[in-house]
């Protein structure tokens, strides 16, 4: 009797689990109430602070109005979330609305899996010159807006403002030159008896891209991929030379603190930023949120430092952007559009940069009282927003548009890691500009771009 | 244990096997036979073999953004690799941790299990303690070892900077990374290597200590010509599983350097995930996949052929 309790007991078990995962779907949903709202999936890759900002933001779209309603759903980084978008395009699971991060604007753009908001924007005749045109520019092709920047930075250089009164040195300027900073380093240095560490400049890939714009320089063939597709990637040019050069200088000083590469590098940075054990860093203008918050000291900040003699060129934005999925019906690409047109509304945009560090798109921005309190009291704050708005676009400071950003990225760390390490320069560059080279060729063969 | 067990069994395998000399495969043997092997076949199949081949086809092609194969290229993927330097110093970085893991996780196993064996009053909390990080996730693992290594309040360059010594950036310099994640590695296998001899040196009849103490031989002598080989097939197992386990090493890398610095963790298993699932590169990773199998194969098949001549079963 008992052998066949536990047949039957067994049984049932396995046919519990089976009849849950096919039909509980149903059950539970029936039992929410129904809502005939258009439902808009929007996968995003904001964590911490910025998700709860962004979930918010969300919320307040969906109470605004009753037509449609956002579901959002967050994908991790953003660099296996573009692998998911595009494994689940077409079917019923991918999103009608994504986040992406600009490093692969390229990628999406070749993928055609994305309608361009331009096309919406002319239906609804919206005004997009209140948004920023450096923002824009990334994102456009041809003319055409392709999607809409979302949450935008800007490289900045911070500096830690109390320690330098204590040690009586002059803060830097608006848009210093890599000489200033070096000089800064170097008094912080001595000045504090070797306790604090003059700069640190991170192994991230983004860092040089954007010394290259700023510099003048171009990164990819192509105008950087704005007129073409790239073909090949410099960096073994006097741009990034003397970049790397400034950086060696200052670790020769010993006024430089190497944090690595591994995945703790940009925290320890960070708390070694806080903790008054380095004086200056650059990052992006989104860690400023976190700054404020946790600063026992006052916060410095200036533009991107700049080549010697030469007038910064601006630096372009990193971040990410919203894109329309065209796998979904109209309706839902239009609620899609809407939702992204809330998104940049004067007030979402302030209060997006008040509490992410992200820049305000809008240009109306800056008059809202959300903002105007702000920096009030972070007068600091408005620096980001100022190197965003002088900047001129032009092809160098305007992004890349290149497939594979990401392992191209890890080539460029490999480079910058070995160089703080010493080893010649040119060398260094030469060799990971070949193996770039390399992968960009073998891609560009892989997706039918070259001729054989 | 084992072997009594075994001893009982095989003479009953054989009388069977006799009766069966004419062993044929009626339609019910192979009714029965389908209904007990269909579905393990079945789900190894969707699994196991499908995506093995098929990573073995995707291989041979050149893929798109899309990870759809486009450009049929025969063996080019693995040429590339092969002469690619950035590769081989991964197989090196490999090769190097495999074997740095899987001598220390041994030799420090057997330490601590031949201690923890000794019958001395409270060694029960020993035993406790050194298996305890069986029950610790790579992911916690991984983070309780950042706090260790970090570089500005690490517990690491606390205890240097109290002695006076020059700070050591752990996960910053090349060699040292290495070092961390192998310390962490072993750290984390120990538990597991420790229980499994401690169990074996348990079993090694007490009468050969015995014989031994009475033929005055050292402690030492003991533990080489006694203990060894009377766990041989256990370190034999252990070995194995050592060196395919740090083969397949994953977690721990990616939680602690990431591949870094300067690609000097980047083992054959990470750096397949990073090819594939965030540069995209599946044809590369699928290459880099077949070519680890060959190697964890090569390596399992020499163990099997030179280590088991030498075990005592």
């Amino acid at each position: 009797m008992s052998k066949y309790k536990k047949l039957i007991v067994s049984v049932g078990v396995i046919l519990g689990v089976v009849l849950i995962t096919f039909f509980g779907k149903n059950v539970f949903a029936q039992s929410k109430p129904q809502d005939n709202r258009t439902q808009i999936v929007f996968w995003h890759e904001m964590g911490g602070p910025a998700e709860k900002t962004l979930l918010k933001l969300v919320n307040d779209f969906n109470k605004s109005q009753s037509k449609y309603q956002v579901i959002p759903k967050y994908q991790g980084s953003y660099d296996t979330a573009i692998q998911k978008i595009f494994q689940t395009h077409g079917t019923n699971t991918s999103p009608a609305v994504f986040q992406s991060s600009n490093i692969s604007t390229a990628q999406v753009l070749h993928s055609g899996y994305t309608t361009p908001i331009q096309k919406f924007v002319d239906q609804d005749h919206y005004d997009l010159s209140k948004i920023s045109p450096v923002a824009r520019a990334f994102h456009a092709q041809g003319g055409k807006q392709q999607a809409m920047p979302f949450n935008t930075s800007q490289p900045v250089l911070y500096y830690n403002a109390s320690l330098l009164e204590k040690y009586g040195i002059t803060p830097p300027s608006v848009s210093p030159s890599y000489s200033e900073i070096t000089k800064i380093a170097k008094e912080l240095y001595e000045k504090s008896n070797h306790k604090v560490k003059g700069m640190t400049v991170q192994i991230y890939g983004w860092l040089l891209e954007e010394a290259i714009a700023n510099s003048g320089g171009m990164f990819a063939n192509e105008n950087d991929g704005h007129t073409g597709i790239p073909t090949k990637v410099s960096i073994d040019t006097p741009e990034s030379v003397e970049f790397f050069k400034w950086i060696r200088e200052n670790i020769k000083n010993g006024n430089f603190m190497d944090y690595g590469s591994g995945s703790m590098a940009s925290t320890n940075q960070t708390s070694g930023f806080l903790t008054n054990k380095v004086g200056m860093y650059i990052q992006s203008s989104a860690s400023m949120s976190q700054l404020n918050k946790k600063n026992k000291n006052k916060l410095g900040i200036t533009y991107f430092p700049h080549p010697d003699g030469k007038k910064a060129n601006g630096v372009s934005i990193g971040g990410a952007a919203l894109w329309v999925s065209n796998d979904k019906s109209e309706a839902i690409q239009k609620g899609a559009y809407e939702f992204i047109k809330y998104t940049v509304r004067p007030e979402v945009q302030a209060e997006w940069q008040k509490s992410t560090g992200y820049m305000a798109l809008n240009r109306d921005s800056q008059k809202t009282s959300i903002l105007q309190k702000f920096y009030a009291k972070h007068p600091e704050g408005k620096i980001p927003g100022q190197q965003l708005n002088s900047t001129v676009p032009n092809y160098d400071n305007s992004g890349i548009l290149l497939e594979g950003m990401q392992t191209i990225r890890k080539l460029e760390e490999d480079a910058m890691e070995k160089i703080y390490r010493g080893g010649d320069i040119k060398q260094i560059l030469k060799n990971n500009e070949r193996a770039i080279n390399d992968l960009v060729y073998s891609q560009n063969r892989a997706n039918g771009l070259t001729k054989e | 244990m084992l072997k009594t067990s075994a001893t009982d069994v095989i003479p009953e395998k054989k009388v069977e096997a006799k009766q069966k000399s004419k062993f044929k495969l009626t339609a019910n043997d192979k009714y029965y036979a389908s209904i007990f092997a269909g579905p393990s076949l079945f789900l190894l199949g969707l699994f196991v073999f499908y995506p093995m081949f098929r990573t073995l086809y995707i291989s041979l092609f050149l893929t798109n953004t899309f990870g759809n194969t486009t450009l049929f290229v025969g063996l080019e993927n693995y040429v590339k690799l092969i002469s690619s330097p950035d590769f081989v110093s991964s197989m090196w970085v490999t090769l190097v941790y495999v074997v740095g893991v899987t001598f220390f996780t041994i030799a420090m196993g057997l330490l601590l299990a031949n201690l923890a064996s000794q019958k001395l009053p409270g060694i029960a909390i020993f035993r406790t303690l050194y298996s305890v990080t069986m029950g610790v996730s790579v992911s916690v693992a991984a983070i309780f070892w950042l706090f260790i290594f970090n570089p500005s309040a690490g517990f690491f360059t606390l205890l240097t900077k109290m002695l006076n010594l020059p700070t050591i950036n752990w996960l910053a310099n090349p060699t040292n990374a290495m070092w961390a994640i192998i310390i962490t590695t072993v750290w984390m296998h120990l538990g597991f290597v420790f229980l499994v001899f401690l169990g074996a040196i348990e079993s090694v009849p007490t009468t050969l200590y015995e014989a031994a103490d009475v033929e005055g031989v050292s402690k030492h002598y003991q533990f080489f010509h006694i203990t060894l080989p009377m766990i041989s097939p256990t370190l034999f197992f252990i070995s194995t599983i050592t060196i395919i386990g740090s083969f397949k090493s994953f977690g721990l890398i990616d939680l602690i350097t990431k591949g870094g610095p300067t690609n000097a963790t980047n083992m054959l298993v990470y750096r397949i995930y990073n090819d594939a699932f965030f540069g995209g590169n599946y044809a590369k990773s699928s290459a880099e996949a077949i070519i680890l199998t060959v190697i964890i194969a090569f390596f399992t098949y020499l163990q099997f052929k030179f280590l088991e001549k030498k075990v005592n079963y």
